[in-house]
């Protein structure tokens, strides 16, 4: 078995998601939600992306995710009534076990991973990768010399949302539709 | 290089955008310790200006890389020669005046920290472009002075003209910047290198490319209103004087000019022709123009218009330091021209109308004096600062071509006679309204520039430029400066005689009539041509007609074509015959259903992709 | 215990997946089925932060910040979105939004 802190989120993040997935009210789905996102920036820290863990905390379980909570209390939707449809139940528990299994197989019997873990240099993707450090400075330095471009369209893309959200929000019947 | 004048370039570039910032958060209500800020920053950094001026011989130099793209690096730098050191003292030096007059002119006006915002932040986009190292910074500032002067113009936006002017300004500016941009990116592509200095050092084999030249002088001619592009700045003026004189006479527009001067290296004989060509046109066009305008303000476009066509040809006749001395002098007298319409017209209580005003030298003598001396500097009366620029450029036009002088000439004529003509009217003979009759001097926050700049700078920076300034801080334009002399029969000479006869006629033919204007008077037909607005109203048409049916024509094929034959018939026609068929089954209108088939897809195809 | 190798990352980060999958497939209230999505969302992150650190490359890493970056941008319009479509039919059950049949 794996280190233990691996093993004690890796179950919490799956009991979460679990929760997301099962559960009848939606806000418990959302606790589930916050709960498994929060599992998974302690695996994010577990392998030594400490800035992107606090960023995950911050910005998806914080943010985002607040988000959902508001937009779920204001539709104030009634519970999941009754039980699933037999047919609906099945489809989901063999979806589950038919990518379980392939997910299963793939990253654990076959030997597709455990090469890579082994110690084998995968072939050179980029012409000039960056190296790895943990370090937030050096995160922000990539950002802005290498992924400049990148950054700047991410810039515009919220702005584009930011807008695009505004608009949607108007009330369709104030002035002309 | 001494690490020590970067530093001060550094306090001169970001204590006024320090400035701006502060107001911006802080003082938009407080607007009198705004001006004052913004006033103090301005002289700190004239003060800084002409500490480097006067100090150092040796170019200064600094870079910072930002960006590595490939093999291309992006960076922001300085690159101080004599050229931008001599700009950077004329720019900040009249800036700090022109704050100065604001904080008098703007004081009843609620707004004012937001005025003097903006004059921060255009001070940090001027100065970027002055010291900018690159042609992609130069750009970036570019943009940023537009933005400023667009911010500037609108600052009584609740007028619709003063809105639609600076709507104006900026998109006219814009289509020039559009040639400048696909300029940038042919020198990129083509030498691989954006850095002033690295190209030029680079001699390349077969000569520099003419389509470089001209895609960069299309800045050149949005921003310093050079013909086509001219028609944004008679209606800039409806901004505050103040941002008349500093933008739109002195400093933006004059821009362009010193970009000019940065990039003739690569400039080639027949983009230079055009240049010169269009600059001496647009010269004698203009001051013919300025005989047809009842505005004060509009009048003193049109000059400005005339000034920067001769500032054109010089680049056009291969003399770029000659352009930078003209446009240094006229930096000075424009100003002081700007900023006493501004006295005048806050004297009349905001009347601009030459037409009534009238008898003002007994009521505001220190500005009909400081009026009258700049008038004379634009008129280049020997010795005094217009005259060392305007007949050099002259000298140079009648041994290149004497086309080109003979346009120029007609230039200096028709300068004496609107100039004549503006002093008679507004200065001298009675007064045309109570407004006038009640005109009283402003007061010395107004006077006190107008004074320096138009009795002291633009009376003697000439002959104070040979004298105290060291030829070695002015470096290429001190040859020019030095070499004026007055020859009696030269051919610039002559002309300058001539205009300043024709002018005298033209101060009496003014003053016959009072309240009217007397060649609209005698030659209605002439005035009438020279006040109709030829290019405005061929935009308009060029728009309403042509634009329009291409627009048109466009999104008839755009109908036709995509909506029609793509998307009804070919994007449609296939997906309906296979609807029609499994609609029954797959077209439920239920999202689960949907989300199954795409999962389905997707794990059919990558059971496929894997297996293999 | 032995260190956690990369496929016991990638297994977590698999199995999430797969629960987001069948949420999205199985549950009828729209809002519950964005945040399976988002939960595929943020395993697709787990695993592009596990191939980062082994194969030690920052690359991976600075990607998930602009997957986070993207995400939180889509979450903003897709409920946007939802609102808007709340306000017009009533209803968030996905099943009760069929109209658009043939």
């Amino acid at each position: 078995m794996p280190d233990g802190l691996f093993t004690f989120f890796a179950a919490l993040t799956l009991g979460a998601a679990l929760l997301l997935v099962l559960s009848r009210n939606a806000v418990t789905s959302a606790m589930g939600m916050i709960l498994a996102l929060v599992g998974i920036a302690a695996d994010f820290f577990l392998l030594d992306a400490y800035f992107l863990g606090v960023l995950q905390v911050l910005v998806y379980a914080g943010a985002v995710m607040v988000l959902f909570l508001f937009i779920i209390m204001l539709l104030d939707t009634d519970d999941a009534t009754g039980s699933y449809p037999w047919k609906t139940a099945a489809l989901g528990l063999a979806t589950f076990f038919l990518l379980a299994a392939g997910v299963v197989w793939l990253f654990h019997w076959s030997g597709a991973v455990s090469a890579t873990a082994a110690g084998v240099t995968p072939p050179e993707l980029s012409a000039n990768p960056a190296e790895f450090t943990t370090a937030a400075k050096s995160f922000g330095r990539l950002l802005y010399t290498k992924y400049l471009l990148p950054l700047e369209i991410a810039g515009f893309l919220l702005l584009v949302a930011l807008v695009g959200v505004v608009s949607l929000s108007k009330d369709a019947t104030e002035g002309q539709a | 290089m001494s690490p020590d004048f970067s530093s001060l370039v550094h306090w001169i570039l970001f204590l006024p955008l320090g400035a701006a910032l502060f107001i911006a958060l802080f003082l938009r209500r407080a607007g009198a310790l705004a001006a004052w800020l913004s006033t103090g920053v301005a002289f700190a950094i004239a003060a800084l200006a002409l500490r480097l001026l006067t100090a150092t011989p040796a170019d200064t130099r600094w870079h910072v890389e930002l960006a590595k793209l490939g093999d291309v690096s992006l960076g922001f730098g300085y690159l101080l020669d004599a050229n931008a050191r001599l700009m950077l003292f004329v720019v900040s030096f009249v800036a700090a005046w022109i704050h100065l007059f604001s904080v008098g002119y703007m004081r009843d006006d609620d707004a004012r920290g937001r005025f003097f915002g903006g004059l921060s932040i255009f001070m940090f986009s001027i100065l970027g472009i002055v010291v900018a190292d690159n042609l992609l910074m130069t750009f970036v500032f570019w943009e940023l002075v537009g933005f400023s002067s667009y911010m500037l113009i609108a600052h009584y936006f609740d007028k619709d003209y003063a809105a639609a002017a600076s709507k104006k300004a900026f998109i006219v500016n814009r289509v020039g910047d559009l040639g400048f941009i696909l300029g940038i990116a042919f020198c990129l592509a083509h030498f691989g290198t954006l850095d002033f200095a690295a190209l030029g050092a680079l001699k390349p084999a077969a000569g520099w490319p003419w389509l470089l030249g001209a895609l960069l002088m299309c800045g050149f001619i949005g921003k310093s209103a050079q013909f086509p592009l001219h028609v944004w700045l008679t209606d800039a003026m409806a901004g505050p004087t103040p941002v008349s004189a500093l933008i739109h006479a002195a400093t933006m527009v004059a821009a362009g000019v010193y970009f000019m001067a940065r990039i003739s290296f690569l400039l080639t004989p027949d983009v230079l022709q055009l240049v010169a060509v269009s600059g001496a046109g647009m010269a004698a066009l203009a001051g013919l123009c300025a005989l047809a305008q009842t505005d004060i303000k509009k009048s003193l476009a049109y000059s400005t218009l005339a000034h920067l066509g001769i500032m054109g040809c010089a680049i056009g006749l291969g003399r770029p330091e000659l352009a930078v001395l003209h446009m240094a002098m006229h930096a000075f007298f424009k100003a002081t021209l700007f900023l006493g319409a501004g006295s005048v017209i806050h004297g009349c209580h905001h009347e601009q109308d030459m037409l009534k005003m009238g008898g003002l030298a007994r009521r505001m003598p220190v500005t009909t004096a400081a009026f009258v001396a700049a008038t004379l500097s634009n008129c280049a009366v020997p010795f005094l600062a217009g005259w060392y620029s305007k007949d050099a450029i002259l000298e140079a036009a009648h041994e290149h071509n004497l086309y080109l002088f003979a346009l120029l000439a007609l230039a200096a004529v028709a300068t004496c006679l609107y100039s004549a003509r503006m002093v008679r009217l507004v200065f001298f003979g009675p007064a045309n309204s109570e407004a006038a009759d009640h005109a009283h001097e402003s007061p010395w926050t107004m006077t006190a520039p107008l004074v320096v700049l138009g009795l002291g700078f633009s009376v003697a920076a000439g002959f104070g430029a040979t004298t105290l300034i060291p030829a070695a801080a002015l470096a290429r334009v001190a040859e020019p400066l030095r070499a004026m002399a007055f020859h009696a029969t030269s051919p610039a000479t002559l002309v300058g005689l001539v205009a300043l006869i024709l002018g005298g006629f033209a101060f009496r033919y003014y003053g016959r009539a009072a309240g009217v204007d007397s060649l609209r008077a005698d030659l209605p037909r002439v005035y009438g041509l020279l006040e109709f607005r030829w290019m405005d109203t061929f935009y308009g048409w060029l728009v309403d007609s042509v634009q329009r049916r291409v627009a048109e024509f466009i999104a008839f094929l755009d109908l036709l074509l995509i909506n029609g034959v793509a998307v009804r018939w070919l994007g449609a026609g296939l997906p309906a015959v296979v609807g029609y068929l499994t609609g029954r089954t797959l077209h439920r209108g239920q999202t689960r259903l949907y989300a199954l088939s795409l999962v389905a897809g997707t794990l059919l195809l990558a059971w496929y992709f894997l297996a293999r | 215990m032995e260190h956690t190798t990369l496929s016991h990352h990638l297994l977590l980060a698999g199995l999430l997946f797969a629960l987001g999958l069948t949420g999205v497939l199985v549950r009828r209230n729209l809002l519950v089925v964005y945040m399976c999505l988002e939960l595929m969302l943020a395993a697709t992150t787990l695993a592009m932060v596990a191939f980062s650190r082994f194969a030690h490359k920052m690359d991976g890493a600075v990607f998930v910040f602009f997957v986070i970056t993207v995400a939180a941008a889509e979450v903003a319009v897709g409920l946007a979105l939802i609102v808007a479509l709340y306000r017009r039919r009533g209803t968030i059950q996905s099943d009760a939004l069929d109209t658009l049949r043939d």
